[in-house]
């Protein structure tokens, strides 16, 4: 090995991350070579200085104290009504009341129920409806409300690392009423919020890899329809308690709009 | 069949406090957001304990507490102030630590901090969590969702500017 090979892979070596021969080839050219030696000891250097110099913060006993209390918070929460993630945020109202019994009597988990154990990973169908439910709770549709599409779009940027289509579909019968970020498949999503009547649409959208799928009804569960598809790189989940021919004319509106 | 119950995960993920703290300290360059940050990041763990199999919770944890950094900046408004290490105060762990940490002057390590915050956020991370959090590549790659190369690169770069910041012998010409 000669000298460039050798210092772009310092750093490895020094971790003992390269492979037994790589790491040998290194060690071979050290030996020999003066100026790759004197590197090798500036690096070698440079990440002692980090390991001694960097500090390890003490998390404050405060934040200590408010973990314990949030999880505490959470088990007494889900051990005693399936409830939403919010936790305590949640204010129970005649509509959220209606919600649980919803979520209490289907296979839904939002939650991990009972006894503290932890519920499978969640579907991504099962995020987007878990999603669609809480929003309709007090004060969690929207993170910003309004029907303009010129404020809803902008407010996505800088929130997020890509940029969710808000057309204007209040001629056809579906007004705009705001936008949120939320959390699904491990992710913040884009979440752009329609209205039709007095139904609630949640549009999801965010960026997944993979070929164009066209748009697919998934199982409709607890009163809610969902169609999902994949254009352009970006995975699109709509859901509502909208009749699937409505949802799906909505759908039809979205994808014309682009 | 790994025991998901809070007993258990306060028994392995809430002693990691620390270390989930120092990534977001790192992360978050802000006190505040930091202390927020792991709190969400340990509701979320523990809604996900279920699918945690075993094995080391540590890089299972900080990739959470990585996600909800990254998350956060990306829908809370960033502060103005940008914290550095305040030495006389002691937000730096204190004790037996301190002790290696003596040979290094104080005036040293706010360089060594202000080198690092100049870093990209990508670099950063790696350096975090190689130097500081002692993860191998692949728990890196696990962390980041980077590939292992990209993490080796990373590192590799993150050090060269380091290296030069901080005047050990720069790299000759090769």
């Amino acid at each position: 090995m000669n000298c460039a090979p050798t210092r772009e892979l310092l750093s490895a070596y020094i971790d003992g991350e390269l492979p037994p021969d790589q790491a040998t080839e290194i060690a071979e050219h050290l030996a020999s070579c003066a100026a790759c030696s004197r590197d090798y000891e500036a690096m070698l250097a440079t990440v002692r200085t980090l390991r001694e110099g960097l500090v390890r913060f003490h998390a404050p006993d405060l934040l200590r104290a408010r973990v314990r209390t949030a999880l505490r918070e959470e088990q007494e929460t889900a051990a005693s009504t399936p409830t939403v993630r919010r936790g305590s945020r949640v204010a129970w109202r005649t509509v959220a009341a209606a919600m649980v019994i919803a979520v209490a009597s289907s296979g839904v988990t939002l939650l991990a129920t009972g006894g503290g154990r932890r519920a499978a990973p969640e579907s991504a169908s099962e995020e987007v409806l878990a999603s669609h439910i809480r929003s309709l709770m007090p004060d969690h549709l929207t993170d910003v409300r309004s029907s303009d599409q010129h404020n809803v779009k902008p407010w996505f940027n800088g929130r997020l690392d890509f940029s969710p289509a808000v057309p204007r579909l209040e001629d056809q019968g579906f007004p705009l009423l705001g936008g949120r970020i939320d959390y699904v498949r491990e992710r913040p999503v884009a979440v752009v919020v329609y209205g039709r009547r007095q139904h609630i649409i949640n549009a999801f959208s965010w960026p997944a890899d993979g070929r164009d799928e066209p748009v697919q009804p998934q199982e409709a569960r607890h009163g809610y329809n969902m169609l999902r598809w994949r254009s352009g790189g970006v995975e699109h989940w709509v859901t509502s308690d909208l009749n699937a021919a409505e949802l799906r004319q909505f759908v039809g509106l979205l994808q014309s709009a682009r | 069949m790994p025991d998901s119950t809070l007993e258990s995960f306060e028994r392995i993920v809430v002693p990691l406090l620390d270390d989930a703290y120092t990534l977001a300290r790192y992360l978050m360059r802000d006190e505040h957001d930091a202390q927020d940050v792991v709190q969400e990041a340990y509701l979320r763990a523990w809604r996900h304990y279920g699918g945690f199999h075993g094995g080391d919770a540590r890089p299972w944890l900080l990739a959470i507490v990585r996600n909800c950094c990254h998350s956060w900046r990306r829908t809370s408004r960033p502060r103005q102030t940008v914290e550095y290490v305040d030495e006389e105060h002691g937000s730096a762990e204190s004790g037996q630590r301190a002790t290696d940490a003596d040979a290094i002057a104080a005036s040293d390590r706010a360089e060594l901090r202000v080198a690092l915050d100049q870093l990209l956020p990508e670099y950063r991370e790696a350096i975090v969590l190689r130097e500081i959090e002692g993860l191998t590549y692949k728990e890196i790659a696990n962390v980041t969702g980077a590939p292992i190369g990209t993490v080796m690169s990373r590192l590799a770069r993150a050090r060269r500017r380091l290296q030069e910041a901080l005047g050990f012998g720069a790299q000759e010409a090769s």
